[in-house]
């Protein structure tokens, strides 16, 4: 008989606590009863279906209110002790479908560095949960430092450019930022994260309801993976925000990239588990050499290992990374630098593990793989496409100056 | 370096038709392909955008490369009994790949079959007068399909010298002057609605390994019997087709068999290094189109406000694309030359175990190559590496099923040890 997912795939339990698991327990009903038993039918009409399920999800189930705070209508889920809890949940969603855990994850993210007690301020709070708690899908979106143009010169954010400036205007900000790449939704966000640079050129966020009619979005993007994430270039022609929106304290854009990389790895663990239950059950049910069970064959075998090996490992950095950043006392005096390098180096292997398991996977499927029947192509392009975002900006070369950096005291790089 | 071209290919062993191959086919991709391929994926069941450009490829019309095999007497260019034919095959794939690789494959897949019957020694002059017509005398694309794969078996049927044939279920029975064929094919390049001629590969004796109960049969498309299901939808490649293949009670006449006993095995067996040198090619092309798109990306897109290419650690990165591309390409040409060069430099019979090895061999580590670099390039591009605009990410979906195909990368391991250390079981 087959072993559960969470036998198979190991992870430190004792962090999950008892009301993660009901709600992990909701959440995995909703992955097996609403898209996994029904791929073909979900595949097959994805737009209505993609904001069915997200209804299902965020408002019948309620994870739009996951991490908003108790008073405001929220699970309460607004420190960061919770994280294993989110990472749980963000991965059950990923396994079921990586763009609706990639939204999910992109307002986590969000609320973790604009919305918990330790930082946020009323306004702020205010504004989140009178959007998040009410009876309407909300989705919101990240925009972080990229590559830059050669013709032009940019704040940067260790060695990333920033394109979106903000400057003080009266009792708030205006902010300016032309033709920016999000992660994800630039054509439907309602909210903005947008990753600035400030008067004197000092990396900070600021937080952008997409109903300003100063904000002018693109012609939506067709991508190698997460299309039901409709994303579009966006630019800011001057939009007026409060000054309550912006973030400016030391470390901010660190704090975003160390949850990004902490709940987009959560997404892409459970984008890699799915794929294993589509390769195992390929090499339960294919023969080769004329009659001897795939997985039977020590060859295909050790690749079925490698895939495992890659999840499995993949999944225990998460949940170490998850138990890292639980402690509110070590992102303060500096601690964040160290969170921020940890959090890049082990997106990035999850990233990298996941692409791989599932490259490795495809191996063993030939042309099946390919096909969007069997699934796992989908798995394969939203994996890539969730990896390029991340870690992206000539390849690994930025997540290897920061880990030199940190480690290694490097001053110039 | 000055383009694209400059990566290096044997010149000593280049046809002489090269320069005017690649400039006709260049001009083609520039006109008919680059300014349309991002809405390719759109278009995979209908191909309405894509079956134009294949008319100027194939077509009389057009360049008319559906002919380049057949004899000059048949209306050909006479490609098969060249002795530069896999060197010229790999620069057409190479050529059309680095435009769109499913539409190299589905043209160069029309050769494929027709290999067994016009590339010498085993010419085969009255199947070669037979179809002729349908392919030298058309404006239009004419497809050919060879129809390998079975449900049941996968790759197996490739593993001709382990299984000798035995897990086929399509099989041929001999009623009066005429070949019977029942069974189920999938797969097949060219197939959801497009060939017009199929071979088929088949037993006349179920469950035999007998290489003399091995038969190669060809099947118009148009035969009573033959049902083609719709195309599969795919991760990429949507100017190839493919999809089921049903043969019940198909009658064609038995000289449409390729050889005879003995002899089509011989020949399918000849096969697997066209489509080996083709892959390279294909995986080649694409590398040269990267190439391309990621110079103009890494020299105006900046990190640390320089460009990409002028810092030193992406530097490494993208070094290493390029140096792998030039190695690539040379291992392509070289697997080029093992076909074509018999018996010199390499000494190589026309098949042996020791071509097929060594083709897979080097198919397999372009393949990885070509994977490790695609996905490499698109976290280069960062935010566009995912962006159909930017068009690497094309790439990236359709090379993967190179690597996967024939058999894919396991066959070839195994091919491999085989051949290096004697193994007697595997």
């Amino acid at each position: 008989m087959n072993k559960t997912l969470d036998e198979l795939f190991f992870y430190p339990l004792d962090t999950v606590d008892e009301e993660a698991q009901d709600v992990l327990h909701l959440v995995r009903q909703w992955a097996d009863r609403e898209i996994l038993s029904k791929r073909q039918e979900y595949r097959e009409n994805i737009d209505p279906l993609f904001i069915e399920k997200r209804n299902t999800l965020n408002l019948t189930i309620g994870l739009q209110r996951l991490t908003l705070p108790e008073e405001h209508g929220g699970f309460g889920w607004d420190h960061p002790s919770r994280a294993p809890g989110i990472v749980s949940v963000l991965s059950e969603i990923g396994r079921a479908d990586a763009s609706i855990g990639v939204i999910s994850a992109m307002q986590c993210a969000i609320f973790a560095v604009a919305g918990m007690p330790l930082y946020s301020d009323a306004e702020l709070s205010n504004m989140l949960a009178s959007a998040y708690c009410v009876e309407e899908l909300r989705t919101s979106s990240v925009i972080l430092p990229g590559t830059g143009s050669a013709d032009k010169e940019t704040s940067l954010f260790l060695g990333r450019s920033i394109a979106a400036t903000v400057k003080t205007d009266g009792d708030g900000f205006t902010l300016n930022g032309f033709n920016m790449r999000p992660f994800s939704s630039g054509s439907c966000a309602d909210l903005f994260c947008v990753v600035c640079a400030d008067q004197e050129g000092r990396p900070c966020i600021a937080l952008v309801p997409g109903n300003d009619r100063n904000i002018l979005r693109g012609r939506t993007l067709q991508e190698t993976g997460l299309n039901s994430c409709a994303n579009a270039e966006v630019s800011f022609n001057g939009v007026h925000i409060p000054k309550s929106h912006v973030l400016i304290r030391e470390g901010v854009v660190e704090e975003i990239y160390a949850w990004l990389n902490l709940f987009l790895g959560s997404v892409s663990v459970g984008v890699g588990m799915n794929s294993f239950e589509i390769f195992r059950d390929w090499a339960e049910t294919r023969t080769i050499k004329g009659g001897t069970m795939m997985k039977e064959n020590p060859l295909c075998a050790s690749v079925l290992a490698d895939v495992a090996d890659e999840i499995f490992t993949a999944r225990l950095l998460l949940y170490n990374l998850a138990h890292m950043m639980s402690k509110p006392e070590d992102w303060k005096h500096g601690g964040f630098q160290r969170i921020y390098t940890f959090s890049q180096i082990i997106g990035s292997q999850i990233q990298q593990k996941i692409v791989r398991a599932i490259n490795r996977g495809l191996e063993l499927m030939g042309s099946a793989g390919y096909a969007k029947e069997w699934h796992v192509e989908k798995h394969w392009r939203d994996a890539k496409t969730i990896q390029s975002y991340l870690c992206g900006v000539g390849a690994e070369a930025p997540v290897k100056m920061d880990t030199a950096r940190f480690f290694f005291d490097c001053k110039e790089i | 370096m000055k383009n694209f071209d400059e990566f290096s290919k044997p010149d000593e062993y280049i046809s002489p038709m090269d320069k005017h191959l690649r400039s006709a086919l260049r001009n083609w991709a520039t006109k008919e392909v680059m300014p349309y391929r991002r809405k390719y994926d759109e278009d995979w069941k209908e191909h309405h955008l894509i079956e134009p450009a294949f008319d100027k490829l194939m077509g009389d019309k057009g360049v008319g490369v559906q002919k380049a095999l057949f004899p000059p007497e048949l209306g050909g260019w006479g490609i098969g009994r060249s002795d530069y034919a896999f060197t010229v095959a790999c620069a057409l794939a190479e050529e059309v790949g680095r435009a769109d690789t499913a539409m190299a494959v589905a043209f160069m897949v029309t050769y494929w079959p027709l290999t067994t019957i016009l590339v010498d020694p085993h010419v085969n002059w009255r199947l070669a007068k037979e179809f002729a017509p349908m392919f030298c005398e058309t404006d239009k694309a004419v497809f050919a399909a060879n129809a390998m794969t079975e449900p049941q078996g996968g790759a197996d049927i490739e593993n001709m010298d382990i299984l000798g044939g035995k897990t086929i279920r399509t099989t041929a029975r001999l009623d009066g002057d005429e070949w019977v064929i029942n069974g189920h094919k999938l797969w097949p390049t060219n197939t959801g609605g497009v060939a017009k001629l199929f071979v088929v590969p088949c037993t006349t004796k179920l469950g035999s390994h007998d290489p003399n109960d091995f038969a190669l049969i060809f099947v118009p498309a148009d035969a009573k019997g033959v049902t083609q299901g719709g195309p599969y939808e795919k991760a990429g490649m949507a100017a190839d087709k493919n999809g089921d293949i049903w043969f019940d009670d198909v009658r064609v006449p038995c000289w449409y068999r390729a050889h005879g006993p003995g002899m089509d095995a011989q020949v399918f067996r000849e096969i697997i290094p066209w489509g080996l040198v083709g892959s390279m090619g294909f995986l080649c092309g694409a590398m040269l189109n990267l190439y391309e798109i990621l110079y103009d990306f890494v020299s105006t897109k900046t990190y640390n406000n320089k460009p990409l290419k002028e810092n030193d650690a992406i530097a490494g990165i993208i070094g290493r694309i390029a140096g792998d591309i030039d190695i690539c390409r040379i291992l392509a040409y070289e697997g080029a030359k093992m076909g074509d060069r018999r018996n010199k430099p390499y000494g190589y019979p026309l098949y042996s175990d020791e071509v097929a090895c060594k083709l897979r061999n080097l198919k397999d580590f372009v393949s990885d190559r070509a994977v490790d670099i695609f996905g490499k390039a698109m976290d280069v591009l960062g935010a566009y590496g995912a962006d159909r605009e930017y068009d690497i990410e094309k790439h990236w979906r359709d090379i993967k099923i190179i690597q996967l195909w024939m058999g894919g990368k396991q066959l070839c391991q195994m091919e491999a040890a085989r051949y290096f250390f004697n193994c007697k079981t595997l």
